[in-house]
């Protein structure tokens, strides 16, 4: 008689029929017909036990794959090939999940014991350091979250599609849980005051406190969020932090010089400047302060009867607005450098990431907007702590014409100024209202109006759901999901009937795929995002109560299908890419404004944001292209590099003049309403050559690019702090990378320059 | 207090590599250390462009 079995993991334990018996009936009940009886199922169990007792060796002890062999004999045996069938597959099913444990495990194995620089796993999105605890938490999580939604939750042809390389679904750690990303109106959030979810802040008072709690409304939403965080109206949301710290130092400085002057005690001043402000007015600002003083002058010269001067009272006014310009200048510098110090250094999602911030200004004309952007680029110029490039936020310089893009224009010093900043720093990119697709919606003075650009490049303005809503503030994207075109174009072996009919095939699968996901974002409620929802921040939410589901506001978002490698896609299809031949570019735009073309038909017929993107593909770049190199060997200009071209980009590789690439890149802007971005690589130190920067930005706008930026060579020594453009020696201290320098020579180049970092070990 | 290893030679640097700030896909990486080897060699294989009209 058989007693005891091997289960798989080598353990023996007790034999038990009733469990052949369940797995048995399970099977049944998958099934319609063939429907089993108590008789039936304790029948064919017997016969399992029968067959199995009869087949024993001695001493043998049977493992669970034999009693399961035995049982789906007897299935057939007994004529029950329906029920055979289900148990078959359910078979399969369960080895399936065993080996998606084991993979699961395989991954945790090297997350946990291998170094990121061994494993690419860990190095998916640079902006995580997967070799930290909370780093390695947060990838336990995301593995374990994507397979348990391949596995419970996505629909198995999608879920399929995703794994063999057909498409990617993006963030798909976060498939049940969140949207990407919002554009955050910190003027309606400051107003009243806020909560993040952990302590509540009165409206700030401040410029400093303006700039702190911006750093904290990014915290708060990046930990609601899979994506970043961008500000789309930095310069408006500052500017009246700027008025209240102007007015404050302002009485402030009312206050003193009557001390001085006329030897008033600190209350005495205090109550001559409430009575001030009771009499002449306390909404004195930048742009006023000139008309104020003279009013200021009057009521003083008046009030103080006889005790002083017209003359002097004049110059106590003219006092009293430059200490206060100063005063504000300072603070508003302090208030930038803290912010850009804050987001390089405070942590969102457990610890393991900085939050990925992204600022948009340079339209806002007022002295306090202007003040804030000159500072803010100041800040950046200068750099953080030991003079290191800052990497967050993303700066993003609004172009327009009539405010900032020629001489004469109110904000054309800060567009050269950014020019200059950008030379040394990187930052800010540049993003052009004028383009027509972006110029549509502007309204002079609205900033509601202005696209803004996010992160890496996503974008948010037009509304189908509701079109008198055309608006920034408040609103996102929902989810993207990327089309690998380059199989596409393997695949269609140059027949572009084909090419264009499995194209439809994989934006059908995309929008299912994105659908499938809304519901999912739309079952969630109000309290599921305390911060996001709870106050407001997305649009609408404020009208919503806490057990009410987002369905309705999210419906403001967008859901965006994005594609990677059109260049590669031309190769295959023609032989020849966008960048070399006219041709090329003819059918690429053709490719993309099919695709478009599809996202505004979607919209029109289900009233939701459908729009087409130009994929950032960070983790993304490499992934097609290493399934595809496997699936077709490797195709020259295809399939033989360890990534496909970012989105309608000239291939980095392909030597072109910057014009000409911006020339060519730029019509894809205007098709990619999800967003887009175009960069120009240049030599050598731009520092030294601000034209030719400025031509390039120029360039940029006049030919319609939405969005764009210029790389160049940012290289600092840490050991002696140089930075600019280090070849295989330091110009500075004249190490070469991994060598050591004296602390002589050290000390000796910080006597001619000052940012040579101090060695912080306490040795010194 | 990053990298900076001091020496008992009275030296210092020793190890400490050179930062390359470059834009990842949009956004900056203080160091190409964290970037995935696809994105390295795409990296690897940009070519400047010219200014000539």
């Amino acid at each position: 008689m058989i007693q005891t079995i091997m289960k798989r993991n080598g353990e023996v334990v007790l034999f038990d029929a009733s469990k052949i018996r369940n797995a048995i009936l399970k099977a049944n009940s998958h099934i319609s017909g063939e429907r089993m009886s108590d008789y039936d199922l304790d029948k064919v169990t017997a016969m399992v036990v029968d067959a199995l007792n009869a087949g024993q060796q001695k001493d043998a002890i049977p493992n669970v794959e034999e009693i399961q062999d035995m049982v789906e004999e007897k299935l057939i045996e007994s004529d029950l090939p329906k029920t055979a069938k289900a148990y078959i597959l359910y078979r399969a099913e369960h080895q399936k999940m065993r080996e998606m444990n084991a993979n699961l495990m395989k991954i945790y194995e090297n997350l946990t014991f291998q170094p990121s620089s061994e494993v690419d796993l860990k190095r998916e999105n640079a902006n995580i350091d997967a070799d930290t605890a909370m780093g390695t938490m947060l990838k336990y999580g995301s593995e374990g979250a994507k397979a348990f939604y391949d596995e419970y939750v996505i629909p198995r042809e999608i879920a399929q599609a995703h794994i063999n390389g057909d498409i990617h679904i993006h963030d798909k750690d976060f498939y049940a849980l969140t949207e990407t990303c919002c554009q955050i109106n910190l003027l309606k959030l400051f107003k009243n005051g806020f909560s993040t979810g952990h302590g509540y802040l009165r409206e700030p008072n401040d410029i400093r406190s303006y700039s702190a709690l911006c750093c904290i409304a990014i915290q708060a939403n990046q930990n609601e969020m899979h994506g970043g965080q961008s500000i789309p109206n930095f310069d408006y949301a500052m500017a009246p932090g700027v008025t209240k710290t102007f007015r404050k130092q302002y009485f402030k400085s009312v206050a003193q010089y009557l001390q001085v002057r006329f030897g008033f005690t600190f209350e005495q001043a205090d109550e001559w400047t409430s009575a001030v402000k009771e009499d002449v007015g306390k909404d004195v600002s930048l742009g006023t302060a000139e008309a104020y003083g003279k009013k200021l002058a009057a009521y003083l010269v008046e009030k103080m009867e006889g005790k002083i001067s017209p003359e002097e009272a004049e110059k106590a006014a003219v006092y009293c607005q430059s200490n206060a310009y100063n005063e504000t200048d300072n603070a508003t510098y302090q208030a930038m450098e803290a912010l850009v110090h804050n987001l390089n250094t405070m942590n969102s999602r457990a610890g393991a990431q900085v939050p990925f911030s992204s600022l948009n200004y340079g339209t806002d004309v007022s002295p306090e907007g202007r003040m804030v952007i000159r500072n803010l680029l100041q800040a950046t110029e200068a750099g953080l702590g030991d003079g290191e490039t800052p990497i967050f936020p993303v700066q993003i310089f609004k172009v327009k014409e009539g405010i900032n893009y020629n001489e004469g224009e109110p904000n054309y010093d800060l567009f050269k100024m950014a020019i200059r900043v950008s030379a040394k720093r990187l930052f800010p990119n540049f993003s052009f209202l004028d383009a027509p697709f972006n110029l549509q919606y502007y309204r002079p003075g609205d900033y509601d109006s202005e696209v803004a650009y996010m992160g890496c490049r996503t974008r948010v303005m037009g509304n189908v759901y509701d079109p008198n809503r055309e608006v920034t503030c408040g609103r996102g994207n929902l989810s993207f999901t990327t089309i690998n075109l380059p199989r596409l174009g393997i695949e269609a072996h140059g027949d572009l009937q084909k090419f264009f009919s499995m194209l439809d095939d994989r934006i059908d699968l995309c929008i299912e795929q994105l659908l499938h996901r809304f519901k999912i974002q739309c079952s969630k409620k109000v309290y599921n995002y305390p911060f996001l929802m709870g106050q407001g921040v997305w649009i609408d939410s404020e009208k919503l109560s806490r057990y009410d589901t987002v369905e309705e506001v999210l419906k403001h978002g967008t859901l965006s299908i994005g594609f990677i490698g059109l260049a590669e896609t031309l190769v295959a299809l023609t032989g020849k890419h966008h960048g070399e031949s006219e041709e090329s570019q003819q059918l690429g735009l053709r490719i993309i404004s099919y695709m478009r073309k599809r996202m505004d038909d979607e919209s029109q017929k289900t009233h939701l944001n459908w729009s087409l993107l130009a994929t950032p593909a960070e983790g993304l770049s490499g992934r097609f292209v290493r399934i595809d190199a496997k699936k077709y060997g490797k195709l020259p200009g295809i399939t033989d590099r360890e990534y496909y071209t970012n989105s309608f980009h000239v291939p980095v590789y392909y030597p072109i003049n910057a014009f000409r690439k911006i020339q060519i890149e730029a019509p894809y802007h205007a098709l990619t309403n999800a967003g887009h971005i175009s960069y120009v690589e240049l030599d050598g130190d731009v520092c030294k050559n601000l034209d030719a920067f400025e031509a390039v930005i120029r360039c940029m706008k006049e030919s319609g690019i939405g969005y764009g930026s210029v790389n160049h060579p940012v290289d600092r020594d840490p050991v002696c702090g140089y930075n600019g453009i280090i070849d295989e020696v330091c110009p500075r201290c004249g190490r070469r990378a991994g060598e050591p320098v004296s602390l002589e020579k050290l000390e000796e180049l910080r006597k001619k320059y000052p940012n040579v970092p101090l060695q912080h070990c306490g040795c010194y | 207090m990053t990298e900076k290893k001091m020496e008992n030679n009275g030296t210092v640097g020793a190890g400490v590599n050179f930062e390359r700030i470059r834009r990842i896909t949009g956004y900056l990486v203080g160091t190409t250390d964290r970037w995935n080897n696809a994105k390295r060699a795409e990296e690897r294989d940009r070519v400047k462009h010219s200014l000539t009209r």
